[in-house]
């Protein structure tokens, strides 16, 4: 089958971009690194100053974040002869010597940073770069083109060549992401939905804010291919009640995405038609979990659904709903226009293409890095984070967010891999890593998921209601020097219990940290009961 | 429209409410939007509009972390204690807000003035550690920060 139209009409769309940006050509490229982070460390008025600063001979480009936190508020400065530098931690009244440096066309290349050349990044490549909130960029750096790809394909082949990448969920539980798309398109019903799932909750974890904030155009073409693919003619993206410059940078690029025939009706002239509608959560880590958000997008308390049916059965109203991270939909449109082998051949052959991680606690460089599947954790603590805080001594690391677990330092060389990382609960997850120091205890920092746990139970399930609670108790018990041995014992039985008698994952992996604390750390454990 | 009754509230869920169950928790920002929390007279009239019953209303809104039933002090002060942050000063932040401030997190100050809460992340652990003063954040935050932003709130 040959069916150009949807490059032709790409092509046209990046001729007109091209057209539009022709009026920066020869001109000195600012790039204000704008993200929930950087606003928090006065990124705004570092933006506000330099727009007012610029002369007639540069522009200026407000973009996500790179992923390097600790250099936030961060400027790059790009010269009309492709002499880049970056300047880091910028105040506002670090402007006018920006704009002086940046006339005198500084000729210096950026230093080597060992963050980023540690790292692997194909769904983060561009964040930091162009900007988030103009989709003519985008175009311009090559996106859109695994849409048209895909839109010239069949729906099967495009389910088939994502099969092939091996290609599997990044919001924590890696199911294979063809695998949803393919189940949901052979179920015969009038209405499919898709919603992007970026309600992202997990303590430690801010790798979705990342991209919608960084790339979020990226986010919306896997969408769109995922949406063709399966059949869906509807989609929309749960956003996080409190990630508001996501929801922003997600709007915004939907509402470009319909302008320029991206959306909608006929999408890039073929008989394809998508409309995408964002919600907004109200909080809740157990809102995460697939099918409690769903209730939720019903109007219904946040409480999971028991399983089956699965939701890419009858999901959303009944419907069937395929429900994709944020982070696995980026990289969709890289596989498409690239191919599933090219994709393959990053990561290992267990697990093909990159994991973010959100890199934080007691390290030098913390933010947000893509790596390669199989990756170690040292290398992310040590090797891209530069290791613990000057003067402190790292003690173990907290990894996968609360339903996870802690490793001590002794387990640095485990590779990031989908699933499981150790058999006595820490996970993956969604991709979070703590570097704890000796400012803390592992007890204490057991105690602090333990009681995120019992906090976000939504109190469905009995043995999960009464259960977290509980091992809060016997943790403060201890904590506080007033425990027994009995107190390890009733820890140990209730992980045991209330992960293998509750429905969604919260309950089942809510006794993560224990396990994993008392199976590594069994010493420290034992050394709270008095003697 | 300013919305002061049920009323106006009825008219302003009308125009911009289809009446449907998945409508609720739109609805239900809208009147955080609004009133900065959740009156009870204001989720009744939503019920009313939704066709649901009340007491499934407030126990939908009760379920999530970020709708508040109970109306804030005039600042509300939020300090994160997740992992990252509590590793790098917040927990100080807050041991030391709890003291000066004489309130436990959720409570408001016998003022009315402000109100102390704790969160379990605020998803900026690259900038650890961050409180929130009045919807704005502020990374990399010390006591020093906090007491300037008490401070400033004074002139307010």
């Amino acid at each position: 089958m040959t069916n150009d139209a949807p490059t032709k009409r790409l092509d046209q769309l990046r001729l007109d971009a091209r057209n539009r940006a022709a009026k920066h050509d020869g001109k000195t490229r600012v790039v204000v690194q704008l993200d929930h982070s950087s606003l928090a460390v006065g990124g705004s008025a570092v933006a506000g100053a330099l727009s007012e600063a610029l002369s007639e001979s540069a522009y200026l480009v407000v973009a996500g974040s790179d992923g390097a936190s600790f250099h936030a508020p961060k400027v790059v400065v790009t010269t009309p002869d492709g002499a880049i530098k970056s300047f880091a931690n910028v105040e506002a009244s670090d402007v006018p010597e920006i704009v002086r440096q940046a006339a005198n066309r500084v000729d210096r290349p950026d230093d080597p940073n060992l963050f980023f050349e540690q790292q692997h990044r194909v769904a983060l490549d561009l964040a930091g770069e162009i900007s988030a909130t103009d989709i003519d960029e985008y175009l311009l750096y090559g996106g859109y083109s695994g849409l048209a790809k895909a839109l010239t394909m069949p729906p099967e082949a495009v389910i088939e060549e994502v099969k092939a990448s091996g290609l599997r969920g990044r919001g924590g539980a890696y199911f294979p992401a063809a695998a949803k798309w393919e189940g949901a398109r052979k179920v015969d019903k009038p209405s499919k939905y898709l919603v992007v799932n970026a309600e992202e909750g997990e303590p430690g974890i801010f790798k979705d804010r990342h991209l919608m904030e960084g790339v979020p155009y990226r986010i919306l073409e896997g969408m769109t291919i995922a949406a063709y693919a399966t059949g869906i003619a509807e989609a929309f993206i749960y956003i996080n009640a409190e990630a508001e410059l996501s929801a922003q940078r997600m709007q915004n690029a939907v509402d470009q995405a319909y302008g320029a025939g991206l959306l909608g009706r006929e999408i890039l002239g073929t008989t394809y038609s998508l409309n995408v509608e964002i919600r907004r959560g109200a909080g809740g880590y157990v809102c995460g979990e697939e099918t409690t958000l769903l209730n939720t997008m019903e109007g219904y308390r946040r409480e999971p659904r028991l399983r089956p049916p699965f939701p890419t059965e009858a999901g959303l109203w009944a419907m069937p709903t395929v429900i994709n991270n944020p982070e696995t939909l980026a990289s969709v449109p890289i596989i498409l226009a690239n191919g599933a082998d090219e994709f393959k051949k990053i990561g290992n052959e267990n697990a093909a293409g990159t994991k973010i991680m959100s890199l934080s606690g007691s390290v030098q460089r913390p933010g947000v890095v893509e790596v390669q599947m199989g990756t170690t954790l040292r290398q992310i603590v040590y090797d891209i984070g530069g290791g613990p805080l000057d003067d402190h001594e790292l003690i173990g690391l907290a990894v996968g967010g609360p339903s996870s677990g802690v490793l001590p330092t002794s387990m640095l060389d485990t590779p990031v891999m989908p699933g499981q990382l150790h058999e006595s609960g820490v996970m993956l997850g969604a991709g979070g890593v703590i570097a704890l120091d000796d400012r803390t205890t592992i007890p204490m920092v057991v105690r602090s998921l333990a009681a995120y746990n019992a906090d976000e139970s939504c109190g469905k399930c009995t043995p999960c209601r009464e259960g977290t609670p509980r091992m809060v108790e016997a943790l403060d018990r201890l904590i506080g020097g007033s425990g027994s041995p009995k107190d390890i014992g009733e820890l140990r039985q209730l992980a045991q219990i209330v992960g293998a008698a509750s429905l969604c994952g919260l309950g089942q992996a809510a006794g993560g940290p224990i396990t994993s604390a008392l199976h590594f750390f069994e010493d420290e454990m034992a050394a709270l009961v008095p003697k | 429209m300013t919305i002061t009754d049920q009323k106006s509230l009825r008219a302003a869920l009308r125009e911009n409410f289809p009446r449907n169950h998945g409508q609720l928790l739109p609805a239900l920002h809208f009147l955080k939007h609004e009133f900065g929390h959740l009156p009870d007279w204001a989720m009744e009239v939503v019920g009313w509009h939704l066709g649901i019953p009340a007491s499934e209303v407030y126990g939908a809104a009760t379920s999530y972390t970020e709708l508040r039933v109970h109306k804030p002090g005039q600042h509300v002060l939020r300090v994160c204690t997740g992992l990252g942050c509590a590793i790098n000063g917040g927990t100080r932040i807050l041991t030391t807000l709890k003291s000066s401030l004489q309130v436990q997190p959720g409570q408001t100050t016998p003022d009315g003035r402000i109100t102390l809460e704790e969160t379990a992340c605020a998803f900026m652990c690259g900038v650890a550690p961050v409180v929130e003063w009045d919807h704005e954040w502020h990374g990399r935050a010390s006591l020093e920060t906090v007491n300037m932003l008490l401070r400033n709130g004074d002139e307010s």
